[in-house]
């Protein structure tokens, strides 16, 4: 388990695997290798459509592309128009159910 | 071949695309045919959900190969050139930017390594490729159907060819203005009649006679008495039958080739169930006997060969045919062509079954569309046999792979959910149904996939109970619970849908599915009939279930009974009938007091 932490995932990789990881980073770790972080990307996914999220997002984006014309939009400026107003428009209902979820899977992998 | 580029002006989903960027032009004109050979082999896609990934290695928790960032907050990129992983966090850090600038030219193009989409870090934007995408949708294909049996062999029912059999159809659906015509026909009726009726019962609530083990013709009539379109369109006097008797008459007085079988030519289902909608509404609450009904349905499935008694689908199927017909024959041909019209049985219970038929070789598709009046499908998926016996959502939830949106759903008893996930599910066709590809010229394994491309107003679904072996010349009844939800959303299983969520934004191999806003809208359904089947294939018996004014009632022949809803709910479903919520009307749920 542990190996796979330290184990160069890459061919450049430079010092970085002589660090220790912080608690940060393995509880990230443990959220992929598990599986579980694909789960609550699928869930959150979810919610975020039933709740309407999605569609104002996909409102603002429309409207800027036709206010610059749609040849001169790239995907980072969207990223970047929507991110604030996107992370602060997420329900606390959904918040929670997702942080609820993450402590039930923190507790059981005894982290 | 860099020349293929200049396919990029093509659609997705139905929308242009702007060309590709210089960086991507430029990427493959240095790498020849096959620019993504490389990283053909680190994609992966987890079944069931089919969303493709890139990893070198299955179980690889890719990181930043400048910070170390494992996607934490971040996207991660592997460069196409040397399958460097590099973070990219815009506005802020882009390490996957900065690879690109520093090994420039050759390494701008990158892979979205949780999504398998194609990036380029110099323009900062989303880039398509056909043979990119053509590549992961073959990967997603092949894995969709890893954990099927390696030959799923549909055997070519008879039975199945006939009920498939194609008519004459061109869609149609209400517009808004049919759609308040055929709610407010309904509305005065329910008012009216009601005074007559007893306060116990609703409207056309009549038990219907047997005559002579016709439970399952009675079961059948008392589901189509009470489908919402159906009964506003006879109430409605849309067919009259002293009219088209009439008609009828004068037709054959008029042609001398007929006179030799007077009666056939004047035999109209419709005109039948016109006459009993009449009666069963007219507050009389004894039961009713569909005699005439019966004999003009026995002359009408006389003709087909291969009738098989007694099944209450095969009797929905054949009289749905014997009302078109009649009504086709009637019909001048410059009439009922390209108006969008059809017979009343299939304005109301056709629908569009779309097929995509994919080759494993080349990812080739032909598409085809088939009207049917329902939908067929299998009960047990662990049965040898039967066709679409591919491993489901639920059984993965089963063994700890959960799907959330499975969990609801109770492990181990069949869903009709289920059996609609699995009808729509890819499925590789056995060696001896190999199709011709017209790309690669040769017979190539496939993978076939269906879905529904226009739902009816009434969906009927048929649960296959009755396995027939013309082999063994035996055949035996399916006694297995199956769970159907009141109300049902089809929306997962529309072609827009399931091609969406196989392949997301990319170019696929398939013709272009026009965004169906008009399914969107309608896809949500309610249970109104069920028909039941209890005992053993010969000496069991049909008993339908009607929903009514938000109320329960048990139709078994002559006798008809409240019941309560947990009732039904643990009734073996042999078909189920759902109408569209728009035309479940909430007006006539309530019974008025007064
Ligand atoms: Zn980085
Ligand atoms: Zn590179
Ligand atoms: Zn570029
Ligand atoms: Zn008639
Ligand atoms: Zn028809
Ligand atoms: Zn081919």
């Amino acid at each position: 388990m542990r190996a796979s932490v330290n184990r160069p995932p890459t061919p450049d990789v430079g010092d970085t695997q002589e660090k220790q990881p912080t608690l940060e980073e393995i509880i990230n770790i443990k959220f992929i290798e598990s599986g579980e972080k694909e789960r609550l990307m699928e869930l959150l996914r979810e919610r975020l459509i039933e709740c309407g999220w999605k569609d104002e997002m996909k409102a603002l984006c429309r409207a800027f592309v036709k206010k610059k014309g749609r040849n001169n939009v790239t995907v980072d400026d969207l990223v970047h128009l929507i991110t604030p107003k996107g992370r602060a428009s997420i329900p606390d209902s959904i918040k929670a159910e997702l942080l609820q979820r993450i402590r039930t899977f923190l507790v059981s992998a005894a982290l | 071949m860099s020349s293929r580029i200049d396919h990029h002006h093509l659609p997705i989903n139905g929308q242009i695309l702007p060309q590709p960027c210089s960086h991507l032009v430029d990427f493959r004109s240095r790498n020849g045919a096959n620019p993504f050979r490389a990283l053909q082999d680190c994609l992966r896609v987890k079944p069931p959900g089919g969303h493709a990934s890139i990893r070198r290695e299955p179980n690889e928790v890719p990181r930043c190969g400048m910070c170390g960032e494992s996607g934490g907050l971040t996207r991660l990129y592997a460069c196409v050139a040397c399958a460097a992983v590099h973070c990219h966090a815009p506005p802020g850090t882009s390490h996957a930017a900065v690879h690109g600038e520093s090994m420039s030219p050759g390494h701008e193009i990158a892979v979205d390594v949780d999504r398998a989409e194609l990036f380029c870090c110099a323009c900062r934007d989303q880039v398509y490729d056909r043979d990119f995408d053509a590549a992961v949708v073959l990967a997603q294909t092949a894995a969709s159907t890893l954990h099927a049996p390696s030959s799923i062999v549909r055997s070519p029912h008879p039975e199945n060819l006939r009920k498939r059999r194609r008519v004459d159809y061109r869609p149609w659906t209400p517009d808004p203005r049919e759609r308040v015509l055929m709610g407010s026909c309904s509305s005065p009726l329910n008012a009216t009649v009601l005074d007559s009726c007893s306060r116990d019962f609703p409207a056309g609530l009549r038990g219907l006679n047997n005559l002579g083990n016709t439970c399952f013709m009675n079961s059948v009539l008392q589901a189509l008495l009470h489908t919402p379109p159906l009964r506003n369109y006879f109430l409605s006097d849309r067919h009259n039958r002293y009219y088209c008797q009439k008609k009828s008459t004068v037709v054959n007085n008029g042609s001398k080739s007929n006179a030799g079988n007077p009666t056939d030519s004047r035999i109209c289902l419709a005109c039948d169930m016109d006459a009993m909608f009449s009666a069963v509404f007219s507050g009389d609450r004894t039961p009713y006997s569909p005699a005439k009904f019966l004999y003009s349905w026995w002359q009408h499935a006389a003709n087909l060969a291969s009738y098989e008694q007694q099944d209450a689908h095969e009797f929905f199927i054949s009289m749905l045919d014997g009302i078109h017909e009649k009504v086709e024959k009637d019909r001048r041909k410059t009439q009922s062509q390209g108006n969008g019209d059809c017979c009343v049985a299939h304005r109301v219970f056709s629908g569009i079954l779309r097929s995509d038929v994919m080759c494993m070789a080349c990812g080739f598709t032909s598409t085809t569309y088939d009207p049917c009046v329902d939908i067929s499908l299998d009960l047990e998926p662990n049965q040898g046999g039967s066709a679409k016996m591919v491993s489901t959502k639920s059984n993965h939830s089963c063994n700890g792979e959960a799907d959330h949106m499975n969990l609801s759903q109770n492990c181990g008893t069949s869903t009709l959910m289920g059996c609609l996930d699995r009808f729509t599910r890819p499925e590789r066709l056995g060696s001896e149904q190999k199709f011709f590809c017209q790309q690669c010229q040769v017979r190539q394994e496939s993978l076939k996939q269906m879905s529904i491309r226009k739902l009816p107003l009434v969906s009927c679904f048929h649960i296959k109970r009755f396995e027939h072996s013309s082999i063994r010349k035996m055949s035996r009844k399916v006694d297995r619970y199956l769970q159907f939800p009141f109300s049902l959303d089809m929306a997962p299983y529309l072609s827009s849908s399931i091609l969406r969520s196989r392949f997301g934004n990319r170019y696929f191999p398939f013709d272009g599915d026009e965004p169906d806003a008009s399914n969107k809208l309608s896809s949500e359904f309610e249970l109104f009939a069920v028909v039941t089947h209890t005992g053993k294939l010969d000496a069991g018996h049909y008993v339908t279930y009607l929903r009514l004014s938000n109320q329960w009632y048990k139709c078994d022949d002559a006798w008809v009974t409240e019941v309560n809803e947990s009732i039904v709910r643990a009734a073996q479903g042999y078909m189920m009938f759902y109408v569209q919520k728009v035309l479940y009307y909430k007006a006539s749920e309530k019974r008025v007091v007064p």
